[in-house]
């Protein structure tokens, strides 16, 4: 029985079709790889062919998912009958750190989690606050807000089954200076956090320390590869660093960047983690590809240390 | 008439291979002196919000885009004038784009950014903003169904009291405004003649080729009937014929019960552009028509088809740029 399950983070976009049944005609109206990449039913397909026990959704897909679908129910029907679960979905607690905004903020979180609960999803990935450009610096009463406002949140989540995971982004007004800080004035009880291997090389933190101190708290990885880190602020706290000008990606597949991943993961053993660890291969210029290597990466490489 | 290229051909919306280096400006600078090298020098933009509220400010359809990119609408046009792009003819508005929470929302929406739209139009210089008047007819369903204060003939009455304030301060800007039907929104077909009547005459009317086409109107016996109402024509292509309703679908654009392109290449699909043309020319239009291969699969090739057809069949039918 193994440890882990493994899940892809969906950045496909807007997928227009449930499912193409004119596949053939479809395809010889262009004769391109483009028919391959428009209905969820191959997509899902295509999870559980490269080897992925999940999918966690991304919350700006849901209105056109629940328009092909109707209702989530439905679309977690459909996924488990290709072999695929609902591991999780992102969320993005805006404005956390306003205290007005508090019940705003709660609404919000509430609403997702309900609907995540629906698709049958157990980890909801929350970035606190907004970007650095957008809300930072965060003094330390914009963190006791924050964390307050979070604290409710996975008190709420845990009621329904879900863990709330913080989910740090090298852009974000929780940052190099004050994410482990923010961490800790949270709930342990009740506020676990996601561990995006990237993204916290990229803000300069040490990965290998952040999850050897953390791991009691880890409840689940978005597990990417990186070429860069240790950004420095005129990037971090930049406007609009994500999607660079000349191309520059700051994300690969796992094995595909520089981080200590191996090392990583005799860690992983060492705590003894399980659950799910979601790749998420966002800026990858082909998903199926993207997909396949890492999951060989996750299987083939790590998983001989542990799986 | 005066030739205007869509960049709608480039589908930022739907996955696909290479898709994410759309988000890049690398990419945009890229794609501008191809278009140019197509022979066009002129380009609709449409003007697209969401970008901002994601920091993807490399996806030049915004004014906050403009500036963190450029600095200045003129920064952009000089731009663009650099790489051979010396005009923007058109820019396009949609107001599914806000189609969310309550009508009220939306209508607010809708109208504190066509006013940032006209801005952005005004600073580029660009004669045309087009607005897609109304979202898709199930958006427009779930917009309203839990509001059985706020009808569908009230939400057109308002519709019509904002485009009309939104005329007026396009108006004042030197733009002219168009309204534009789709085959999956509330004014199909000849349906937007209705709403015309509710508007002052200075709004004029975007013919749509494949979107008539696809309601099952002649485009060409379209425009003899709109005649001077038009101030804008966009030329797309389809070979769709809707026996699925996919107009009331959830995705309009992508028929449900038979996956099919709907949008194609110019030439690539039935509409008789040649019949329309002489259309034209008949009622007197000499504006901008503006050929657009929405959400392209193969932007490079959409290019060189799109000049392919121009100069092959359209000009030998009396097309004149």
């Amino acid at each position: 029985m193994a440890n882990m399950k493994l899940s892809h983070m969906s950045h496909w976009k807007t997928v227009p079709y449930k499912q193409i049944d004119n596949f053939r005609d479809f395809y010889y109206e262009d004769k391109t790889n483009m028919a391959y990449y428009q209905d969820w039913d191959r997509i899902l397909r295509y999870h559980k062919a490269t080897g992925y026990d999940g999918i966690e959704l991304a919350p700006w897909d849901m209105a056109e998912i629940l328009g092909l679908f109707g209702t989530p129910e439905e679309y977690t029907a459909f996924a488990k009958e290709r072999g695929i679960e609902v591991s999780g979905m992102f969320h993005g607690a805006d404005d956390s750190q306003i205290l007005e905004k508090h019940d705003e903020v709660l609404q919000a979180a509430k609403e997702n989690i309900d609907l995540l609960e629906r698709f049958g999803g157990k980890h909801l990935n929350m970035c606190p606050a907004r970007n650095y450009c957008a809300a930072g610096p965060l003094s330390d009463d914009d963190l006791k807000v924050a964390a307050g406002v979070i604290n409710e949140i996975g008190e709420y989540a845990l009621a329904h089954g879900i863990q709330v995971g913080l989910h740090n982004e090298f852009f974000c007004a929780v940052n190099k200076e004050n994410h482990r800080r923010f961490l800790e004035m949270t709930d342990p009880k009740s506020v676990f956090y996601c561990l995006d291997t990237a993204q916290i090389a990229l803000m300069g933190d040490n990965l290998l320390d952040f999850y050897d101190t953390y791991a009691d708290r880890i409840c689940t990885f978005h597990l990417k590869d990186t070429a860069s880190t240790g950004e420095p602020d005129e990037i971090r706290h930049g406007m609009d660093p994500e999607i660079v000008d000349d191309g520059w990606r700051w994300f690969w597949e796992p094995g595909e960047g520089i981080l200590p991943l191996e090392e990583l993961w005799k860690l992983v053993k060492k705590h003894d983690f399980k659950g799910w660890v979601t790749i998420e291969d966002d800026g990858a210029p082909d998903y199926l590809a993207a997909m396949a290597l890492s999951s060989y990466y996750f299987n083939e490489v790590l998983g001989k240390i542990y799986r | 008439m005066k030739t205007v290229f869509s960049t709608e051909m480039v589908d930022l919306d739907r996955q696909a291979p290479n898709r994410n280096k759309r988000e890049s400006k690398y990419f945009w600078d890229e794609l501008y002196p191809l278009i140019a090298a197509g022979r066009f020098q002129s380009i609709e933009i449409p003007y697209e919000p969401k970008w901002d509220f994601g920091g993807r400010s490399g996806i030049p359809r915004t004014m906050r885009s403009i500036q963190m990119k450029f600095e200045t609408p003129e920064g952009y046009t000089k731009h663009l004038a650099e790489m051979g792009i010396t005009s923007v003819g058109c820019v396009h508005l949609d107001s599914a784009l806000f189609c969310a929470g309550a009508p009220e929302m939306y209508l607010g929406a809708l109208g504190h950014f066509a006013e940032e739209a006209i801005e952005f139009t005004k600073g580029l210089k660009c004669p045309v903003l087009t607005i897609t008047t109304t979202p898709p007819v199930y958006a427009v369903k779930n917009l309203l169904k839990s509001r059985e204060d706020f009808s569908e003939d009230l939400l057109i009455e308002k519709l019509a009291e904002l485009i009309t304030d939104i005329n007026q301060k396009a108006t004042d800007a030197g733009i002219t405004l168009c309204v534009k039907n789709t085959y999956w929104g509330l004014f199909r077909g000849e349906g937007i003649f209705d709403f015309l009547e509710k508007l002052p005459d200075t709004v004029k009317l975007d013919v749509d080729t494949a979107h008539l086409a696809i309601a099952g109107v002649s485009p060409a016996e379209f425009v003899k009937k709109a005649g001077n109402r038009i101030g804008m024509v966009h030329f797309t292509d389809t070979a769709f014929e809707d026996n699925q309703e996919a107009y009331a679908q959830p995705l309009p654009e992508f028929p449900a019960k038979a996956a099919t392109k709907v949008f194609r290449d110019i030439g690539d699909g039935n509409v008789e552009f040649t019949s329309i043309v002489t259309a034209l020319k008949e009622v007197g239009y000499d504006g901008e028509i503006c050929f657009n291969c929405r959400n392209s699969y193969d932007m490079y090739r959409s290019i060189l088809r799109t000049r392919s057809y121009i100069d092959r069949t359209l000009v030998p039918a009396g097309y004149e740029e």
